[in-house]
């Protein structure tokens, strides 16, 4: 067993996890989610995200909106969309519950 | 001295030098192929894109006008390369780069005589082309069976049109080494064409 892979798959579920949660805060520039998923050190490389963000919003919960940038092109602004906001609530108590198996095990 | 480019990046017009050039044109064709089949792939390339520009202009600031190949190998490293995917995209990716390396057959646009049959054959076998023609020019002879051959290999094999088919017709594992070589010799051809017109 490669424990590596098991990791990917953690990480992997709990980054489009992530990704919500730091929108449903407020609206985001991709290159904003990128800084606050790097300081947790859930994302080493950008090039990860952008598939994952069109992904959701292909999915329904992400949209986005064009706004004016100082400093270049226009830029894409995501937010989650009413069904984003309930696909997080079952997210946030699906993660409770799997936080409290496992520390239940772990004891 | 070098040479340079001039490229547009996200929107961006950018001096670039040559071989920054090829690094980078050989990166976006990697990542190209990474999201081939994901349903958005144009969309996921022009956001990628967009942010490449941004990470470009901060490194070039407001004194240097020429993206080097620093520049691009440090935006790459940001950005991370198909391998660095692997990582969170578990499945997806190792498909892709396991049956990515098969051999395929197809017709050989580059080397063609006629329809590339042969070209595409000999790209296969790893032959000279003179091979397959000698034989097909025998069958012809010897009834007019290599007409017919011919034709229906011709209508049966698709062309080899991008980098990733043309490294698949020669039975190379198609990975970023492979295209920077493969887009190096096209640049090359294109080149030495304008040379001589």
């Amino acid at each position: 067993m490669n424990s590596e892979n098991a990791k990917a798959q953690m990480r992997k579920g709990i980054l489009e996890y992530c990704i919500l949660l730091i929108l449903s805060r407020s609206s985001c520039y991709a290159s904003d989610i990128i800084r606050e998923l790097r300081e947790v050190e859930l994302i080493v490389v950008e090039g990860t995200l952008y598939p994952l963000l069109t992904r959701q919003k292909n999915a329904g919960l992400l949209s986005y909106r064009w706004e004016e940038s100082q400093q270049g092109p226009p830029r894409k602004y995501y937010e989650l969309t009413e069904s984003g906001r309930a696909y997080l609530k079952e997210l946030n108590q699906s993660w409770n519950e799997l936080v409290e198996s496992v520390n239940r095990i772990r004891k | 001295m070098k040479v340079t480019l001039n490229i547009n990046i996200g929107g961006y017009a950018f001096h670039i030098d040559e071989d920054a050039y090829h690094d980078l044109k050989a990166y976006l064709r990697s990542l190209e192929l990474h999201f081939t089949g994901e349903d958005s792939a144009s969309e996921i390339m022009a956001d990628i894109e967009v942010r490449m520009s941004e990470l470009f202009r901060a490194r070039l600031g407001t004194y240097r006008q020429v993206i080097t190949i620093d520049d691009v190998r440090e935006v790459m490293k940001i950005m991370g390369t198909p391998e660095d995917f692997v990582d969170q995209d578990t499945f997806s990716a190792k498909e892709k780069f396991t049956s990515s390396s098969t051999r395929r057959m197809y017709r050989d646009p580059d080397n063609r005589i006629i329809g590339g049959v042969a070209a595409g054959l000999a790209a296969y076998w790893h032959l000279d082309p003179i091979i397959p023609r000698v034989i097909f020019l025998a069958l012809i002879f010897a009834g007019g069976l290599g007409i017919f051959a011919y034709l229906i290999l011709w209508i049966v094999l698709p062309e080899a049109r991008t980098t990733a088919q043309k490294i698949e017709m020669k039975g190379e594992p198609v990975n970023i080494h492979n295209i920077k070589e493969s887009v190096k010799n096209e640049f090359e051809r294109v080149r030495k064409n304008f040379k001589n017109i």
